[in-house]
């Protein structure tokens, strides 16, 4: 129900929430994007590095990722989700189309054609954790899964491979992938719950 | 089970974009029928599937990433800001009845109506110049990048080709391990092939090392590199030393994401440069 109950704490003192941060970006305000750019470029350019596992291509996408941001400010609504796994999601996205145009030569998607699906609301998200204790907190999760069954979470997440090719590549059966998958995501959502 | 128990059980996967396209085109069909049990589901999936990007190993962009992003940012916003109003000054006074012939009043507004509207073309002139230059230089970034990708190629098919190539095997500690070929071009590159080569294990990349001939001397750091799904390896190594004489072997060891200044392990391949 409240699923993200489980992911809420506190900023410090004298730090605006990112709600109040994203409406003052949302008015083109320099400023707040700067101060968005310093909290959260850390996990998108860990999360793009990890995708691509390359350095300077990950500093272009981190770069295009941002730029994106400032110049469609008024593509992220607050009404489809916390701003956070929406730039994440953009992230993640971005990263995947450079990892497929570097092994399939497939054109990237276009700037317009980009529309980020709607994510749970959570009013709490904006208190959110600091991304350590977040960290921490997903790690610990993950790990109270089987190795394998973590793998492939990773292995779709991370490399934005199908059940099938997860299948293929670890050589294990489909429906043993599918469940590895499902139930993993489920535990980790419980685990997110209970944690709150 | 009914059928949308059966399409509940696809969402997590949907989340995640690991479902194959038949069954993703399935359950969209059944999103699209208005669900909201379902609908509802996915967006809990869709916050648990963004969690996951706090499994990567932490790591920090560079100030000049910063400085580069900040520095488009605020031209863009400069640029949006410049224009200024165009109002007209008021005359002070207070209202009176004018003298001024009514032709006259009408001509003044003519012209009013003329320079805001001229005011406005600029306006959008200047907006659909900026959106054009933008756009050009999207363009421009592609075209450089697959102009990159066809020399890649190019060099590729060069370095496999070309006699003055050398083919150095690169051979595994462990016999149960695929060879790994390379092919070194003094000029072009080394270029790494291997088939049916495990994916390294917890998150760790494989990393090229030339292992100088001069003893004492540290290994040298080059290209991070890591199987795709089918195991294979095609990996162009741009920059080598261009005399082979120096280095007395190629290593391949496993290296956290992003690779390392020096060996954090023992080399798993080794091949000797003669």
């Amino acid at each position: 129900m409240f699923l993200l109950a489980a992911i809420t704490g506190r900023y410090g003192e004298g730090e605006s929430s990112d709600s109040a941060l994203v409406e003052r970006f949302l008015r083109k305000d320099v400023s707040a994007f700067e101060e968005l750019y310093d909290r959260h470029s850390r996990v998108v350019y860990a999360l793009v590095v990890r995708i691509l596992q390359q350095g300077s291509t990950a500093e272009e996408v981190v770069q295009d990722v941002f730029l994106h941001l400032w110049r469609n400010a008024g593509q992220y609504q607050s009404s489809r989700g916390p701003f956070v796994p929406w730039l994440l999601t953009l992230a993640r996205n971005r990263a995947l189309d450079q990892l497929r145009l570097k092994s399939e030569r497939q054109r990237r998607r276009e700037d317009q054609t980009e529309e980020i699906p709607a994510i749970a609301q959570s009013p709490d998200y904006e208190k959110a954790l600091d991304e350590k204790r977040r960290a921490e907190r997903v790690r610990s999760l993950m790990g109270t899964l089987s190795a394998p069954q973590k793998k492939a979470i990773e292995m779709a997440y991370f490399e934005g491979l199908s059940h099938s090719e997860i299948a293929e590549s670890l050589q294990e059966p489909l429906g043993t992938v599918k469940s590895w998958i499902r139930n993993g995501l489920l535990r980790l959502k419980e685990g997110l719950q209970t944690a709150s | 089970m009914s059928e949308h128990d059966q399409f509940r059980e696809l969402i997590e996967a949907y989340a995640l974009g690991a479902l194959d396209a038949s069954e993703r085109a399935a359950l969209e069909a059944h999103l699209a029928s208005g669900c909201p049990e379902c609908a509802k589901a996915l967006e809990e999936a869709r916050l648990v599937v963004t969690q996951l990007a706090y499994l990567a190993p932490p790591a920090e962009p560079s100030d000049m990433l910063r400085a580069r992003v900040l520095r488009s940012v605020r031209a863009d916003a400069a640029a949006s800001a410049g224009g200024g109003g165009g109002s007209l000054p008021m005359q002070a006074g207070g209202p009176q009845r004018s003298s001024v012939p009514m032709w006259l009043w009408a001509g003044v507004a003519a012209l009013l109506l003329v320079s805001v509207y001229s005011t406005w073309e600029a306006r959008k002139m200047q907006t659909d110049i900026a959106e054009m230059t933008q756009h050009e230089s999207a363009e421009l970034k592609e075209r450089q990048k697959l102009q990159d990708e066809l020399t890649t190629a190019k060099h590729e098919a060069m370095i496999l080709s070309d006699p003055a190539s050398h083919k150095i095997m690169i051979m595994p500690n462990d016999k149960d391990m695929p060879k790994v070929e390379a092919m070194w071009h003094a000029k072009l590159g080394i270029y790494l092939t291997a088939q049916q080569m495990p994916m390294p294990k917890n998150n760790k990349v494989l990393q090229l090392w030339l292992i100088p001939k001069t003893p004492g001397a540290k290994p040298m750091p080059s290209q991070v590199f890591w199987p795709d799904a089918n195991g294979k390896i095609g990996e162009m190594v741009a920059n080598p030393p261009e005399d082979m004489a120096e280095t007395k072997a190629l290593a391949i060891t496993e290296e956290p994401a992003g690779g390392s200044p020096q060996p954090t392990s023992t080399p798993m391949w080794v091949g000797g440069v003669s």
